[in-house]
């Protein structure tokens, strides 16, 4: 007798122990979801406001790996080669975007944009609305746009057309041109170029960028822009 | 050398939970603070569906915090046993899968986790051998007490015959 009853509390304390510890998940995993889709909508509200720059046209440079091109005729050629989704591009484009952008805009070096999405799904969609921008003559404010929005986690699902519609939408992108190319997918052959184009420039991950054809490496940790303009002066 | 282990096995029990359970714990606390990572790291062995790996990625820290604590205080050693063990033999896999896919990428079992660069191949291998070889070691642990769960600074106790 007594051996059974001892048995029976043992079973429920096993049973309440065990709907504790699943509690405990639960509530974290619940937690971590809302916690990612609320950093996610704060992101896209944080464009509120934003002043589209003039447009610069570009074009594609079919003998470069297909890439977004911003040639102004000048001796100092940039190539960059990023992945939309990828962090440590977002970090490059933190410490040096803005200086890249004020090289094209007064015709100081041309500039080719390689848009690699090797990161999955959302990488795809992401770089084909990026070559939709670019044919609205807007890529450099869609880029800075979409790295300021650039999710922790990748392939989060946060990345849908219908949201990249949006991020043009508010910075001003808002013809219907480029949303039915953002929805079709009017850009992923130019998607695979790019992406194809990768082995023949020895391009193994992002960011990776060129000077005048060569391989420009960060000596620190981070970028630092005067270690980035200093490279591109003394090309 | 027999007797010896016989005699002392409430003192190996103990020390099996402690280490099962440290490392557990250790490898949940360093990452429950951090959801976003962790569901990064388990999406870069690419096994599972993305979405599913995300929300393996949010629940496993905390899962290993749960079954480290009971653990180490000693409460339903025998399936927390049976449960890290088989944890270990899905790690294992699951880094010998990217091993053998020619992946390189940081496990983020202590947080963590991605892809590597090309350039550190031979680092990133040597890991796979210490984690796997590790995990094995834990493996034995928690198969050690899936069969003896009971030992010193237990809360549970081993239910004692009742002389009738």
């Amino acid at each position: 007798m007594a051996k059974q009853a001892a048995k029976k509390t043992d079973n429920t304390t096993r049973w309440i122990v065990l709907a504790m510890v699943s509690l405990v998940v639960i509530t974290g995993v619940v937690f971590s979801l809302f916690g990612q889709s609320n950093k996610e909508s704060a992101s896209i509200a944080g464009l509120d406001g934003y002043k589209l720059k003039p447009a610069v046209t570009s074009t594609i440079d079919t003998a470069n790996g297909s890439a977004i091109t911003f040639d102004n005729g000048s001796a100092t050629v940039i190539d960059v080669w990023e992945d939309p989704q990828c962090p440590v591009c977002k970090y490059f484009e933190d410490a040096n975007g803005e200086y890249l952008d004020s090289l094209i805009r007064e015709k100081k070096a041309t500039v080719r944009f390689h848009v690699l999405s090797f990161l999955g799904d959302e990488s795809v969609r992401a770089a084909n609305a990026s070559f939709c921008a670019a044919d609205e003559n807007q890529y450099l404010d869609f880029h800075k746009a979409l790295y300021s929005v650039q999710s922790e986690l990748e392939n989060s699902g946060f990345w849908s057309n219908e949201t990249l519609v949006e991020i043009g939408k508010k910075i001003g992108i808002t013809s219907t041109r480029f949303e039915n190319c953002v929805t079709k997918g009017e850009k992923v052959d130019l998607v695979q170029a790019n992406s194809d184009s990768m082995s023949k420039y020895g391009v193994q991950g992002t960011p990776t960028v060129f000077i005048n054809g060569k391989l420009w490496e960060r000596t620190q940790n981070a970028f630092v822009l005067e270690e980035f303009k200093a490279a591109v002066e003394g090309a | 050398m027999k007797s010896l282990l016989v005699k002392n096995q409430p003192w190996i029990t103990l020390l099996s939970r402690l280490i099962l359970g440290g490392v557990l714990l250790a490898a949940g606390g360093l990452k429950v603070g951090k959801p976003t990572e962790s569901a990064n790291a388990t999406a870069a062995y690419k096994i599972l569906p993305t979405d599913l790996a995300h929300l393996i990625g949010y629940a496993l820290p905390w899962i290993e915090v749960a079954v480290g604590l009971l653990l180490i205080i000693g409460v339903m050693v025998r399936y927390s046993a049976i449960f890290s063990g088989l944890l270990m033999i899905v790690f294992i896999g699951a880094i010998a899968s990217v091993w053998a896919r020619g992946m390189l990428i940081d496990c983020g079992c202590f947080g963590g986790g991605g892809e590597i660069d090309p350039s550190l191949k031979s680092q990133v291998h040597r890991a796979y051998f210490t984690e796997i070889m590790r995990d094995l070691g834990l493996a034995l642990c928690a198969l050690y007490l899936y069969l003896f769960p009971y030992g010193k600074l237990s809360i549970e106790k081993q239910a004692q015959p009742i002389e009738e």
